[in-house]
C-alpha cells in the first residue's frame, strides 16, 4: 500500500503494508522534511522485523511443501505398486476421442463403433472378470479440445490406455503427452507417418499408413489403368501431406511426377478455385486426400465443370453408401483404398460384430458403415492383448502382449508388432495391408484386388 | 482470358451466398446496432426444419419451403422475444456475447436432434448441374442463388426506404428513445426485424443445403457474410451485397493467381484493410454523433 501524505513543503511516502506503524506517527514530520532521529531508529527496527517475519513465513511454507511433496510421492509409489492406473478388480478404464460435431463429424461413428464393441465384450463377461469402461468425448476435430479432454480424463479419472482417436492433428496434439507418461495408445484412427517415425514404445499403429495407401492407388492406376498425369487435392495438414509423400515416392518409381498439388483448408467452403486448378493441370487421375465433404464437393464441381479424371480416394472416403448418398450418385466409379472388410462381407467375425455389437447397441439412426466398424477394427488388437495379459494387468504387460502379436487378423488386414526398436518403424506399424475397391451403381463395392502388402 | 472470366464468374456466384448472410446480418444491425452471430445457426435450424418436413413428414417441396420461411420468421421473433429482450441493462458487447451463446446453443441443438452426419437435402435443382456459356460454366443452383440475392436486396432496399415499418426500423436504430416518443413500438419493431432477418438467413440456408448439409454448414458463409457486411459498412444493404461480390472475386483471384493455400484467410485480411482505410465501410455514409 502506498500512502502519500502532503506536507506544506514535502511529500513523504510510506511504502509499507498496513502495520501498526502505518499511521500518522511517521508523518508527524519535521520541519525540514527529514525524520527525527528517534523515528529513523523506529523505521529501521520496523524494516528488520518485517524482513524476519517474511523469512520465517517462507521457511515454514518450504517445510510444509517439502512434506507435502514427499507424502504425495510416497502415495503415488504406493498406488503404483498396488494397482495400475485405470485398472480395478472389476474395471478397466479406456479413453477415446472422436468428432461428434464439426466439419469431420462423419468420422464420429468410429468412437461409437468402439463403444458398441466394448459393450458386446462386457455382455460376454468382460476380460478376465473386468468390464471395459469406455470414456469417449467429442473433440470436434479440434486439437486444442482433444488435448484438454485427454488431460481431463487422464488426470481426473485415470485411463489405463487409449484406443483409436480420430484424426492426425488431434492425435498429434496429445502424442507427446501420452508417450511421456508411458500410457499405451493403440490404433490411432489416422494413418500418419508420425505414429511410427520415430516409433514410440507405447504407441501401436493399426491403420495402414496414408502414404502406403497413396502408393497402392498410384501403382494400380499406372499399371492397370495406364494413367500418366496424376494430381492430388489434399487437406492442408499432416493427413493430406502424408498422401502427397506416398504419391510422389511411388510415381517417381515409374518416372512420373504430380502435375498438380492442391492444398485445401479444413474449413474451406468454396472449392471451385481448387477444382479449376486441377482442371487446368489436365490430370487424368486425381487423388482425393481430403475430408468427406470436400471430396464430394471436388467430384461434384468437377462434374459441373465437365472435368472427368479417374478419382482415387483414401480409405477415409471409402464408405461408399455414405459417399454415394451425399454426392447424389456422383461417387460412382471412384476407386478407394480400404483397410477393413466390406459391410456385406461373409467374414464370420463381421457377421458376429454386426449381430452382437451393432444390432444390440447401436443408436437408432446408426448405420453399419465402414467408419462404424473401423472403431471395432482399431480396438481388436488391444482386446486381444488384454486377453493374453491374464488377470494381473499392467501397462508393461500389455505392451509385451501387443509386441507378441504376429499376423493377428480380425476384420482388417494382418497385424503384427515386434519388440521395441527405436530405429525400426515397422516394430509399431501394425498393418501394412490394404485393398482396392471401386464404387458401383447402388453404392455396391467391387473388389479390384485382394489384400495388397506394401513394404517400402 | 477464359480462366480470368471463369474466376470472376465463380467469385460472383460464391459471393451470392455470402451476400444473403450479409443481408441478414445488416438487417438486425441496422435496427439494433448488434452484429448477430447466431444468424448462421438460425438459418441452420430453419434448414433442418425443412429437411424434417420433407424427410420425416413427406410434405411436398412447395409446402415445405413455404412453411420453412414462416417457421424461420417465428423463430427469429421468438429468439428476440425470449432471449434478447430479457437481457438486463443491455449494452452492445453484452448483446453480441448473447448472440454468440445463442449460436452455440442452436448448433448443439441441431447436432443433438439430427446427428452430425451429413444429410442430403431434397431440392428441385441438383447442385452439380451447370450451364455452359461458351467455355464458362455456371452451376444452376448458384444462378438461382444469384437471382434470389438480387431480388431480396431490391425488395429489402425498397422496404427500408419506402415502407412505414422500414422507416420505423431505421428510426429505432438511430434513436430508440425518440422513436418511442414518436409512437413507434420499438419492441415490436425489433421483434419483426429479427423475424425478417431470420427469413433472409433461412433462404441462404436452404440454398446452401443442397451442396452440403451438416450442423457446421453455416459457419463459413456466416463469417464471409459478416466480412462482406463490414466491407459494405454494416448498415447498407446494397453495400453488403456489393461487398460480398467483391469478397468472392478477391478470394477467387487470390486463389487462382497468388496462393490457393492462403485463400481462406483473404476475407479476414480484407476486413482488416477496410477497417484501417475506411472504418465505416466502403458504402456507408459516415455518421458523426454530436455530443
Amino acid at each position: 500500500m502506498l500512502k502519500k501524505y502532503s506536507l506544506p513543503d514535502k511529500v513523504f511516502e510510506l511504502r509499507y503494508r498496513s502495520s501498526p506503524f502505518d499511521d500518522v506517527r511517521f508523518v508527524r514530520l519535521t520541519q525540514g522534511g527529514s525524520l527525527y532521529p528517534c523515528q529513523k531508529h523506529y523505521l529501521k527496527a520496523y524494516r528488520n522485523s518485517v524482513t524476519n517475519q517474511r523469512k520465517d513465513k517462507n521457511m515454514k511454507k518450504g517445510i510444509l511443501w517439502t512434506a507435502f511433496i514427499a507424502l504425495a510421492m510416497v502415495f503415488t509409489l504406493a498406488l503404483n505398486v498396488s494397482a495400475e492406473e485405470g485398472v480395478t478388480d472389476t474395471e478397466i478404464h479406456i479413453g477415446q476421442w472422436g468428432p461428434q460435431t464439426g466439419p469431420a463429424a462423419a468420422w464420429g461413428s468410429v468412437a461409437r463403433g468402439t463403444d458398441a464393441y466394448f459393450k458386446m465384450i462386457n455382455a460376454q463377461g468382460g476380460i478376465h472378470g473386468r468390464k471395459l469402461i469406455h470414456h469417449m468425448f467429442d473433440d470436434g476435430y479440434n486439437p486444442a479440445k482433444t488435448k484438454a479432454g485427454v488431460k481431463e480424463l487422464q488426470e481426473g479419472t485415470g485411463m489405463f490406455a487409449w484406443v483409436s482417436g480420430v484424426g492426425t492433428a488431434p492425435g498429434l496434439s496429445v502424442k507427446d503427452y501420452l508417450m511421456e507418461r508411458k500410457i499405451p495408445w493403440i490404433g490411432p484412427s489416422a494413418g500418419s507417418l508420425h505414429w511410427i517415425t520415430p516409433p514410440q514404445k507405447y504407441l501401436f499403429n493399426v491403420y495402414p499408413m496414408y502414404a502406403t495407401e497413396a502408393r497402392i492407388l498410384c501403382r494400380y492406376a499406372v499399371k492397370e489403368l495406364g494413367k500418366k498425369r496424376f494430381a492430388i487435392i489434399y487437406q492442408n495438414d499432416d493427413y493430406g501431406k502424408n498422401g502427397v509423400i506416398g504419391a510422389k515416392e511411388e510415381l517417381a518409381k515409374h518416372g512420373l511426377k504430380l502435375v498438380a498439388e492442391i492444398p485445401v483448408d479444413m474449413k474451406e467452403g468454396d472449392l471451385k478455385p481448387h477444382v479449376m486448378q486441377l482442371k487446368k493441370s489436365n490430370a487424368d487421375a486425381v487423388l482425393l486426400w481430403t475430408n468427406v465433404t470436400h471430396a464430394v464437393k471436388t467430384v461434384g464441381i468437377s462434374a459441373a465443370m465437365q472435368f472427368q479424371p479417374q478419382f482415387l480416394s483414401t480409405s477415409t472416403c471409402s464408405d461408399f453408401p455414405l459417399m454415394m448418398h451425399i454426392s447424389k450418385g456422383l461417387w460412382k466409379d471412384v476407386i478407394s483404398a480400404t483397410f477393413a472388410e466390406l459391410p456385406d462381407s461373409d467374414n464370420p467375425l463381421m457377421k458376429k460384430y454386426k449381430a452382437e455389437a451393432f444390432d444390440k447397441y447401436a443408436g437408432k439412426d446408426e448405420r453399419w458403415g465402414l467408419f462404424y466398424y473401423a472403431g471395432i477394427a482399431f480396438a481388436e488388437p488391444f482386446v486381444e492383448a488384454l486377453k493374453q495379459c491374464g488377470k494381473d494387468l499392467t501397462r508393461e504387460k500389455l505392451v509385451k502382449a501387443l509386441e507378441g502379436l504376429k499376423d493377428f487378423q480380425g476384420i482388417s488386414g494382418k497385424i503384427g508388432y515386434k519388440p521395441f526398436d527405436p530405429k525400426d518403424p515397422s516394430c509399431r506399424r501394425g498393418q501394412n495391408q490394404s485393398f482396392l475397391v471401386q464404387c458401383l451403381e447402388g453404392a455396391k463395392a467391387k473388389k479390384l484386388s485382394g489384400w495388397i502388402t506394401v513394404t517400402e | 482470358m477464359i480462366d480470368f472470366l471463369q474466376i470472376i464468374v465463380n467469385g460472383v456466384t460464391v459471393g451470392s451466398s455470402y451476400a444473403l448472410m450479409g443481408l441478414a446480418m445488416v438487417i438486425i444491425y441496422k435496427t439494433s446496432g448488434v452484429p448477430n452471430f447466431a444468424q448462421g445457426e438460425m438459418a441452420l435450424v430453419t434448414t433442418y426444419f425443412t429437411f424434417m418436413l420433407l424427410h420425416t413428414f413427406g410434405l411436398s417441396m412447395t409446402i415445405a419451403f413455404i412453411s420453412a420461411l414462416v417457421f424461420s420468421f417465428f423463430l427469429g421473433c421468438l429468439l428476440e422475444f425470449t432471449v434478447m429482450r430479457r437481457a438486463k441493462e443491455p449494452n452492445i458487447l453484452g448483446m453480441i456475447v448473447i448472440t454468440i451463446g445463442l449460436e452455440m446453443v442452436l448448433m448443439g441443438f441441431v447436432s443433438w436432434k439430427f446427428g452430425a452426419e451429413q444429410k442430403v437435402m431434397p431440392f428441385p435443382i441438383t447442385p452439380y448441374d451447370s450451364i455452359m456459356i461458351g467455355d464458362i460454366f455456371i452451376s444452376t443452383l448458384e444462378l438461382l442463388t444469384f437471382g434470389m440475392t438480387l431480388i431480396l436486396m431490391v425488395l429489402l432496399f425498397i422496404f427500408f426506404r419506402f415502407s412505414k415499418l422500414g422507416v420505423a426500423m431505421k428510426a429505432t436504430q438511430q434513436n430508440n428513445a425518440a422513436a418511442r416518443l414518436m409512437g413507434i413500438r420499438t419492441n415490436q419493431v425489433m421483434m419483426l426485424t429479427w423475424g425478417i432477418s431470420s427469413v433472409v438467413g433461412g433462404i441462404a440456408g436452404l440454398l446452401i443445403a443442397p451442396v452440403v448439409m451438416q450442423p457446421y454448414m453455416m459457419w463459413d458463409p456466416l463469417l464471409k457474410g459478416f466480412a462482406a457486411a463490414v466491407m459494405g459498412g454494416m448498415t447498407s444493404l446494397p453495400g453488403a451485397v456489393l461487398g460480398a461480390y467483391l469478397l468472392g472475386i478477391t478470394e477467387n483471384l487470390f486463389g487462382g493467381y497468388v496462393s490457393i493455400e492462403f485463400k481462406s484467410v483473404v476475407a479476414f485480411a480484407v476486413i482488416v484493410i477496410v477497417l484501417c482505410v475506411r472504418p465505416s465501410g466502403l458504402f456507408a455514409r459516415h455518421y458523426v454523433k454530436k455530443v
